[in-house]
């Protein structure tokens, strides 16, 4: 099968999957989500009020009916607006987006370049005291919860020594990217370097191991030449693999950073939506963050087998 | 050395590697005594006064036995002066009747027994509890949600991941398309979905993280089951009459059973680690029980204002606990499968 | 490799010019110094539809972008009504049935591209606009029992409309009648001698008609009042920023009301009397719900003032309920206060094990009260900042007493085990819990919200309370939005709760236990035929001692019946960098911070900026 039908094909697989997410998230939000007539009807909420509310958001109409909505608000992607601030959900979602990304595209970028230095070093030195001690010191800083990493942090880096605001938001990029991103972003590598430094260097083992790089050693080859010319280059597809996977992982964010962190960004909004039983953005976030996983998880698989000739379509 | 002659299973000869590392036993001997405390804190042995109020509010660690303060009429908020005496509702309680009765009650209730004086090696929280106490009972909660949550998420997704990699076809196809629709969506939204059907509890929770981990057991077994079904042995069994079920889980489940095991302790790993989060956003356990998750959650607001033995403790005791574990897995994984080792 | 070297390169040009540009700009604004101030809320706001929301963050800006007809005097202590955008506060005629409000002339709008470049001045259309708007059924407004079942006529429109989908904003009203281009006349359904209150609150202020049209859903983002701030920029939760109205008239401090002796009055008076109000040129606010990046971000010197210091923090700041001497050398100002706030416990009235009227329940509801053990609430949680509550009545309201205070609900686990003995609620299977007296089980119920971290540990206080005496009790943590629903259905046994006041008057609290609101605001469905008689007979009179006495009665009928456990009256704590002039603490919630009074001493704030930089 060529490339382009295997795109085609695959795109056609992620319909069913779309309507499931649609389905799964309309039945969620109407069996356990909160009625937001409640909380919009203020102090004083009587019958009267809380029945005109419901009828004003729609929420009163069949379930079919809903559910056909539903249906096309996807289909043109025009979720309408939001329910408890009246604010348009595409604005919605494209202002929080830029500040989750001002956060998570560096982490991802400067977590993967070090995380495949650490790997290819200490691949080097397998086996050696240095290398368990590394594995230790991964395995300690793996144990310990990410909020207590935030706490601590914040505590010392924003309050005691006072190197970094210790939370807050600016309006341009620049002042964002050089203030007040660089704690929150600190903070997600270090905490998401372990695992993946892990992760990496069984990868660039398992390369290690196979009949090419000792033939390489048989030919004299230097192990360093071997490391970075032959076995980065393959060590670099199940890393790019990964990198890929975690792309949808992007734009949703760390919301427990976003709230320390006071980052207008989307994981923070994902939670205040559903505290406010605000359907109209839980649903755009649902459907938007589907796609994307969907496409990201296609745009790995097409890599990887461009990538790696031996793997064909199938 | 093993003898040529020497049959031993591979789970014998796993331990015989798993023996020789070091590290792992020690690892081994921090999760055994874990477990201990656990049990003896859930027999009642340890900590079984955990809630009482045994010392003044935040006291630090000390070496010399505390004991709570005299907690008599001392005026607490801001100082309030009044010029009449206080109301009197006698002529339009319905209770005035009992009045007397009440009276001589009152003054026949016992008094309070002697303040006793503990130890507080690692000081004591807001309330004036033991924190040494609660880490003890709180491990009784982190571990076990850890443990029986691990092994509902590792359940279903061993259950769902033989279905669809053994039968394949349509059955393979609808899991397939439940995997991912449940991977597309944000992992928090199925949580709090999940936390919003159930009232808050300590089953609530294990509910909450095995039905919503599966999946990457599910996405292991599922492969490996795929792999295995086109064996010889299988093929075999099924040629002696083994039916489906049989096949499944008495031939093949045993050999993939080491994946299984690796999968059971990262998840109880990161299932102790979610407790965590978990608290912090108010769907941790009832007030009335305690766990590092709620612990940690405390120390929020604690280490601005200097306290900070309890995050010490409690991310003290998870650390290790969790480091150990780690370590124990890693080892097994090693023992059982040597050709990554060299 | 190049590209690497490129963008390193492209990097630290930017970072040079960014620095440049700061140095610019600071160098350019030194020549005329702008009066900025910058704070932050302790929770988010909704948008600026004045009738449309009703958080104390979002009425906090439209208190400063619109103006209702009244408002309270700056400086009188106790508060006093005084006259805002109206020429005088209207007296009521006809026994408290006719309101008539004069706006003054030469009121005029912030520009807007609607008014098409002509200056639009405020008249009587535009209030009576702003008050049929609450009771428009599309505009699902939370303050819509503001107007609704008191104006004649305005209850059939809205009916009609809500029949027809549509307002007849055009159709007249007979109960709201305009007389001349500045005077409307307000004629309600029944006396309301809290009526005029009503016009303190942003909720009621005159907003235009073709702006509101012209913005049809996006009136939030769009606010133009005739108040002294604008809405310069918005990023929703995030940022809010306020800039003056150019269009706005100026006014000087009032100070015929001030207290010559007060030292703090006084103290405002020097530093804002007599200079042409508002001076803050803009003003700067970010919603921080955690309270240590808020704190921290006062102590850092990024904002001017703290409102609500948080309370695990207090013991940074207070020593012996004093400033610490650190902030004192610095000059930090302390603002202390009781605010107009009850915390409270309600019990289902209808609940078989808890309601009830009769004596044995009566018994069981004080028992529980009294066995809560409130001051570890107060000094614990609280960090000893509140006071316990006395009545339903909150701290510096019209009708307030300050010297009522009962035993009746002192926390005293001695007294609630004998009355609990006395009724009957005795262990009889040993398990160390109380069974009702018919010797069925007795667990007691609370909800709470589940998202809210104080809520739980009230709760977490609620259990070891109640052990103390001998109750088994079940706390459930809920969806906030649930909990609302089952409150308002009866649906729960105990629940805890809070009230602030709309307005200052002891009746906005008393109403929460009117037997005939249950339903709306009445969520313990407290029916007591006497009670409520009471009630009546003071919705009828003016504030006065007959009145007051009447309140007096309300409130020992509460504490006799119990159907709410009080609970505290919280002080609030404010701090102010020394160069905030004219800062003073007022009693009404959405006047936390009044930017139209106050004032920066801008050489103080930038001097300190460079030292702590």
């Amino acid at each position: 099968m060529n490339l382009s039908a295997f795109i085609i094909k695959r795109l056609m697989n992620m319909i069913p999957t779309l309507l499931g997410v649609m389905l799964l998230v309309f039945v969620l939000f109407n069996w356990v989500g909160g009625d937001p007539a409640y909380i919009l009807a203020g102090k004083i909420g009587d019958p009267k009020q809380i029945a005109n509310i419901r009828h004003q958001l729609g929420v009163d109409r069949s379930y079919w009916i809903q559910l056909w909505i539903f249906f096309k608000q996807v289909c043109t992607f025009d979720f309408g607006r939001s329910w408890s601030t009246g604010e348009l959900v595409s604005d919605v979602l494209l202002s929080r987006v830029g500040p989750t990304l001002t956060i998570m595209v560096p982490v991802l970028i400067l977590e993967t370049l070090l995380a495949t230095l650490f790997a290819l070093w200490v691949s080097y030195v397998r086996g050696s005291l240095t290398d368990r001690v590394v594995m230790v010191i991964c395995t300690v800083a793996m144990s310990i919860s990410f909020l207590v990493y935030i706490i601590v942090f914040q505590w010392l880096f924003g309050y005691r020594l006072g190197w970094f605001p210790v939370q807050g938001w600016a309006d341009g990029f620049l002042t964002n990217l050089t203030r007040y991103a660089p704690l929150p972003v600190m903070l997600a590598v270090f905490v998401s370097l372990s695992p993946s430094l892990r992760l990496y260097r069984s990868f660039v083992l398992e390369e290690m191991n196979h009949d090419y790089v000792r033939t390489a050693r048989a030919k004299g080859i230097s192990e360093r030449a071997i490391m970075l010319k032959h076995v980065l280059r393959n060590a670099a597809i199940p890393i790019l693999t990964n990198v890929g996977m975690a792309l949808p992982g992007l734009f949703v964010g760390s919301f427990l950073l976003e709230v320390f962190f006071s980052i207008p960004g989307l994981g923070r909004e994902v939670v205040e939506s559903v505290n406010r039983s605000d359907f109209p953005v839980i649903k755009a976030i649902t459907v938007y963050l589907a796609i994307l996983t969907m496409l990201a998880n296609l745009l790995v698989d097409v890599l990887y087998r461009w990538v790696d000739p031996r793997v064909t379509f199938k | 050395m093993t003898h040529a002659t020497d049959s031993a299973g591979p789970w014998a000869l796993a331990w015989r590697r798993f023996k020789q590392d070091r590290v792992a036993l020690v690892s081994l001997c921090i999760t055994a005594f874990f477990l201990l405390v656990m049990f003896a804190s859930y027999a009642g042995l340890l900590a079984r006064n955990w809630s009482a109020e045994v010392a003044p509010s935040y006291t630090a660690p000390t070496l010399q036995k505390v004991t709570p303060l005299a907690n008599t009429h001392e005026q607490v908020g801001l100082p309030q002066t009044f010029t009449d005496p206080p109301v009197d509702i006698s002529d339009i309680d319905p209770l005035t009747p009992h009045y007397q009765e009440w009276q001589q009650l009152t003054a026949q209730v016992a008094k309070a027994q002697a303040a006793q004086a503990t130890h507080l090696f690692f000081g004591a929280d807001k309330w004036g509890r033991d924190v040494l106490a609660k880490v003890i009972k709180g491990s009784e909660v982190s571990m076990t949600v850890g443990i029986v949550a691990a092994l509902l998420s590792v359940m279903i997704g061993a259950v769902l991941g033989a279905l669809a990699g053994y039968f394949g076809g349509v059955i393979d196809a609808c899991m397939e398309w439940l995997y991912n629709v449940l991977t597309s969506l944000p992992s928090i939204l199925l949580i709090l979905a999940v936390a919003a059907v159930f009232s808050r509890g300590f089953m609530t929770i294990i509910l909450i993280l095995g039905l919503t981990g599966w999946t990457g057991v599910y996405r292991l077994l599922r492969a490996e089951y795929l792999q295995h079904r086109e064996r010889t042995y299988v093929r075999a069994a099924e040629a002696l009459g083994a039916s489906h079920a049989s096949r499944m889980f008495r031939h093949i489940l045993p050999n993939v059973s080491h994946v299984l095991l690796v999968q059971f302790s990262m998840n109880v790993v990161g299932f102790i680690k979610a407790e965590v989060i978990l608290s912090f956003l108010g769907l941790g356990v009832p007030v009335d029980m305690v766990s590092w998750g709620t612990m940690l959650a405390e120390t929020q607001e604690e280490l601005v204002i200097g306290k900070w033995w309890q995050l010490l403790a409690a991310g003290g005791s998870m650390a290790i606990l969790v480091t150990a574990i780690s370590l124990f897995a890693d080892a097994v994984r090693d023992a059982l499968d040597p050709k990554l080792n060299e | 490799m190049p590209s690497m070297f490129r963008v390193l390169t492209t990097l630290k040009q930017a970072i040079i010019t960014l620095l440049l540009a700061t140095f610019m700009g600071s160098v350019a604004h030194s020549a005329a110094p702008e009066k900025v101030l910058r704070m932050a809320f302790t929770g988010v706001e909704t948008g600026f539809d004045p009738q449309r929301v009703d958080d104390l963050y979002s009425g906090t800006i439209c208190t400063e972008i619109f103006e209702p007809m009244l408002e309270f005097d700056y400086l009188a202590r106790p508060i006093k009504l005084v006259p805002l955008v109206a020429e005088s506060i209207p007296v009521a005629e006809s026994n408290g049935l006719i309101y008539t409000f004069r706006i003054k002339p030469g009121i005029y709008f912030a520009d807007d591209p609607v008014f098409k470049g002509k200056r639009r001045e405020m008249v009587a259309a535009d209030l009576l606009y702003a008050l049929e708007r609450l009771v428009d059924p599309a505009n699902r407004s939370p303050y819509s029992w503001v107007m609704e079942n008191k104006i004649v006529g305005l209850d059939a429109q809205a009916a009609r409309a809500a029949q027809s989908g549509h307002f007849d904003y055009d159709a007249p009203v007979s109960g709201l009648k305009i007389v001349d281009r500045y005077t409307l006349r307000i004629t309600l359904t029944h006396p309301d001698y809290t009526f005029l209150y009503l016009f303190t609150m942003p909720v009621t202020a005159p907003v235009v008609r073709e702006v509101i049209e012209a913005y049809a859903s996006d009136t939030m983002a769009h606010p133009v009042g005739t108040g002294p701030f604008m809405l310069k920029d918005w990023v929703r939760r995030a940022k809010i920023v306020l800039e003056r109205n150019p269009n706005y008239r100026g006014f000087v401090l009032d100070t015929q009301y001030a207290d010559p002796h007060n030292e703090e009055i006084q103290r405002v008076i020097r530093e804002v009397g007599g200079k042409r109000l508002p001076q803050l040129d803009r003003v700067e606010v970010y919603p921080i719900e955690s309270g240590q990046p808020r704190f921290l971000s006062f102590m850092n010197g990024d904002h001017d003032v703290l409102q609500d210091v948080p309370a695990s923090y207090l013991s940074q700041v207070l020593v012996n309920n004093q400033l610490v001497p650190r902030l004192k050398t610095h000059g930090v100002k302390l603002f202390r206060e009781l605010s107009p706030y009850v915390g409270y416990d309600m019990f289902n009235m209808e609940n078989p094990l808890v309601g009830g009227y009769d004596p044995q329940h009566v018994a069981l509801r004080r028992a529980i009260a009294m066995g809560y053990n409130l001051p570890q609430q107060i000094k614990i949680l609280l960090k000893d900042q509140g006071i316990p509550a006395h009545s339903p009545i909150a701290p510096g309201v019209i009708g307030y007493d300050p010297n009522f205070h009962s035993t009746e609900q002192e926390y005293n686990p001695a007294r609630a085990n004998a009355l609990l003995d006395v009724f009957g609620y005795r262990d009889v299977d040993g398990d160390g819990y109380r069974e009702q007296p018919n010797g069925q089980s007795l667990v007691l119920e609370y909800k709470y919200s589940s998202g809210s971290g104080r809520a739980r540990e009230a709760a977490d206080l609620w259990v070891k309370s109640m052990k103390t005496i001998g109750l088994r009790i079940d706390t459930r943590g809920v969806q906030f939005a649930d909990l609302l629903r089952d409150r308002k259905a009866g649906n729960f046994m105990m629940s805890g709760a809070a009230w602030v006041a709309d307005y200052p008057d002891a009746q906005n609290f008393l109403q929460l236990l009117y037997g005939p609101n249950t339903g709306s605001s009445n969520d313990a469905r407290f029916k007591l035929p006497a009670y409520d008689k009471l009630y009546e007979q003071a919705i009828m009179l003016p504030d006065s001692p007959e009145r007051n006495q009447l309140y007096r009665e309300m409130s020992r009928l509460v504490l006799a019946y119990a159907p709410w456990h009080l609970d505290v009256n919280p002080s609030d704590t404010h701090l102010a960098r020394p160069w905030v002039l004219g800062y003073l603490k007022h009693p009404v919630p959405a006047f936390y911070t009044r930017f139209k009074y106050l004032d920066i001493d801008v050489a103080a704030q930038q001097a300190t900026q460079m030292n702590s930089k």
